[in-house]
């Protein structure tokens, strides 16, 4: 086993710190609040680089919008995808207790756009149930709900009405022989095909939250596509879902750290790329285990 | 002197009749002047030496060494799924190879690949599994994930659809020509995906989102037309070797062409490749509006070289249920 490559990945990321605090997607590159949300979910997991942190997260602070709300730039407000990210990087800070209020309030008023009762034949799935959205008036899909219900849920917010709406929505677009993808199900009478990142990531926020039999066709569809699996987006959530649901593959580690060791193979990974191989490297019992301990 | 209200709205309506037959003048004479060439290559397969191929048609457009040397060149391929021996949905990394290679033995200084995948999160996985990241390995070519890139804001120059500016990926100010390699395909929400289409892949995900929904809110074709007129593309080739027909752009079938189609102009292109479909490109509504101002879409306006278009013509399945297809159905 590699670990080393664990270590050399963690430095990779230290090394994108910005002067300023927060972190860049790339080297060399600007600051990036989704960058920087999951390099503080790193750090804190690992418990390495505390210095980082805290100048980080208020980093995040100070580009969060009067709203609540934290763009991918302080220049194009309306990507909001970042605000759970930024949510669950201040996870455990009491400083930013009122930043995660606004936070949590912002996404809890906002929705994907509603399809409005119009006629649905094209797509197979319920169009008006709500969910959240990449960005402002658009409509609502798996991914960026999912991590929504994972940021709410981890700040306390688990009964909220929304949440429950929300594990319907991801039910709703469950496909039918296992797995998601980025949040259709048929279009236009054709089946359409599942993606292992979709998949992870929508069985984290699903865990603790819907029964096993709910989501054992996806399960089932992760542990087949596992084994092919190279680049740390999807292998990291891939194993980060299935760890979710006690299914954690006893090749995890191994996995990990070869992935992290194969970027001189690929192009660089991004930081959130990066983060979550290290994360996945860690989080024996998926990613909201790290907000619950 | 007085006019009267009647006498004034009479004006006004005259005033609007001239301007608007002034336009449509205007507008009939520039399609009218507006030439352009495309080049179809056949290559029956992609084990063809598909260098040489585009080799040809470089120099069948004009694009000489003069164009290129020293300059940075970014391939924009279409990438948008994978699926275990799938050659028809994405653009064959040997066309991308290829390409690498016509550019850089024309004296380019450096010729990059992005791209933006509409539907995955994790743009290198779709590298990988799509075969193109071996290759580019191999020729030792970067790659950049457009999707995660950071943007910068630039006016919409089409204001076709509500949207007053576009976000671009930020390395695409380190270019300075801009290939779109895209694929012979059927789209079920735009009829038709070629060189124009491709473009929605330049716009990063973390931007307009997965799928990128905020385009398709504002107006599929519009936002088509919207992209092409800001970042008016150098150049096109699209692959059609292996097309798709059918409920493209992922679920449709293979359609074997054995053709890449190349141009300075990307709706002559693409109106040569619907030709090539089988399919009127006026019935195609990006073209339509694009004819006179992007480009021409006519044939007595596209001077074909290379094959003739007669000769590869292979017309291409298309679905009566799906409306966007319909539409380009002749009759």
């Amino acid at each position: 086993m590699n670990t080393a490559a664990i270590s050399q990945g963690v430095e990779q990321l230290r090394k994108r710190a910005l002067s300023g605090g927060g972190f860049a997607m790339y080297p060399g590159g600007d600051f990036r609040a989704d960058a920087t949300a999951w390099a503080v979910m790193v750090f804190a997991a690992l418990g390495v680089h505390a210095e980082l942190i805290e100048p980080a997260r208020q980093r995040l602070a100070a580009v969060q919008l009067e709203d609540g709300r934290v763009s991918i730039s302080p220049e194009h407000p309306s990507p909001y995808w970042p605000t759970p990210l930024a949510l669950l990087a201040w996870q455990g800070a009491p400083a930013h207790q009122e930043a995660r209020r606004r936070a949590a309030a912002f996404l809890l008023a906002t929705t994907g756009r509603q399809w409005g009762g119009k006629p649905q034949s094209v797509a197979g799935h319920d169009l008006d149930l709500q969910g959240w959205s990449w960005r402002s008036d658009t409509s609502a899909w798996a991914e960026p709900t999912a991590l929504a219900m994972m940021a709410l849920e981890a700040a306390g917010y688990g009964d909220h009405p929304r949440l429950a709406e929300a594990r319907r929505l991801l039910l709703d677009r469950q496909l039918p022989d296992g797995g998601w993808n980025y949040g259709n199900t048929t279009v236009f009478g054709k089946v359409l095909n599942p993606m292992p990142e979709s998949t992870g990531l929508v069985l984290n926020a699903l865990s603790h939250q819907v029964p096993r039999d709910a989501v054992a066709k996806s399960i089932a569809y992760l542990e087949g596509r596992l084994p092919g699996l190279l680049t740390p987006w999807s292998l990291g959530w891939a194993i980060l879902g299935l760890s979710a649901w006690g299914a954690r593959p006893a090749g995890a580690p191994a996995a990990t750290q070869a992935c992290v060791a194969r970027q001189e193979r690929f192009p660089v990974y991004d930081t959130s790329s990066l983060a979550l191989i290290l994360l996945a490297s860690r989080a024996a019992g998926g990613l909201a285990s790290v907000f619950r301990s | 002197m007085s006019v009267s209200r009647r006498e004034f709205l009479l004006a006004c309506a005259g005033g609007l009749v001239v301007g608007a037959s002034g336009y449509f003048l205007w507008k009939e004479a520039r399609i009218r002047r507006w030439q352009e060439r495309t080049f179809i290559g056949k290559a029956p397969d992609y084990g063809a030496d598909l260098r040489t191929v585009i080799l040809a048609g470089l120099r069948e457009l004009g694009v000489t060494e003069k164009d290129l040397r020293g300059k940075r060149v970014l391939l924009k391929p279409n990438l948008v799924e994978t699926m275990p021996g799938a050659v028809h949905i994405n653009t064959h990394p040997l066309v991308v190879r290829g390409a690498v290679e016509a550019f850089l033995s024309l004296g380019a200084a450096r010729v990059a690949v992005g791209e933006g995948p509409g539907h995955a999160s994790d743009t290198l996985r779709i590298l990988a599994e799509s075969g193109l990241m071996e290759v580019l390995g191999e020729d030792r070519i970067p790659f950049f994930d457009l999707n995660r890139q950071s943007g910068y804001g630039v006016a919409n120059a089409g204001r076709c659809s509500s949207l007053k500016s576009l976000t671009l990926p930020v390395c695409l100010k380190d270019f300075d020509f801009i290939v779109s390699l895209a694929k012979l395909k059927t789209h079920h929400w735009a009829g038709v995906t070629l060189s124009m289409k491709n473009l929605f892949g330049l716009m990063p995900g973390s931007f307009y989102g997965w799928p990128k929904n905020y385009l398709h809110w504002a107006g599929i074709n519009p936002c088509i037309l919207d992209i092409t007129a800001t970042v008016w593309p150098h150049f096109a080739i699209v692959d059609g070797i292996v097309g798709m027909e059918g409920d493209g752009p992922i679920m449709g079938e293979p359609k074997p062409v054995g053709v890449l189609v190349m141009g300075r102009n990307l709706p002559a292109v693409d109106a040569t490749c619907t030709r090539i479909m089988g399919i009127d490109p006026h019935r195609v509504v990006s073209l339509s509006y694009a004819e006179g101002w992007l480009g021409p879409i006519r044939e007595t306006g596209i001077r074909q070289v290379g094959e003739s278009i007669a000769l590869v013509r292979t017309p291409f399945r298309l679905i009566e249920e799906i409306p966007a297809q319909r539409a380009l159905m002749p009759g």
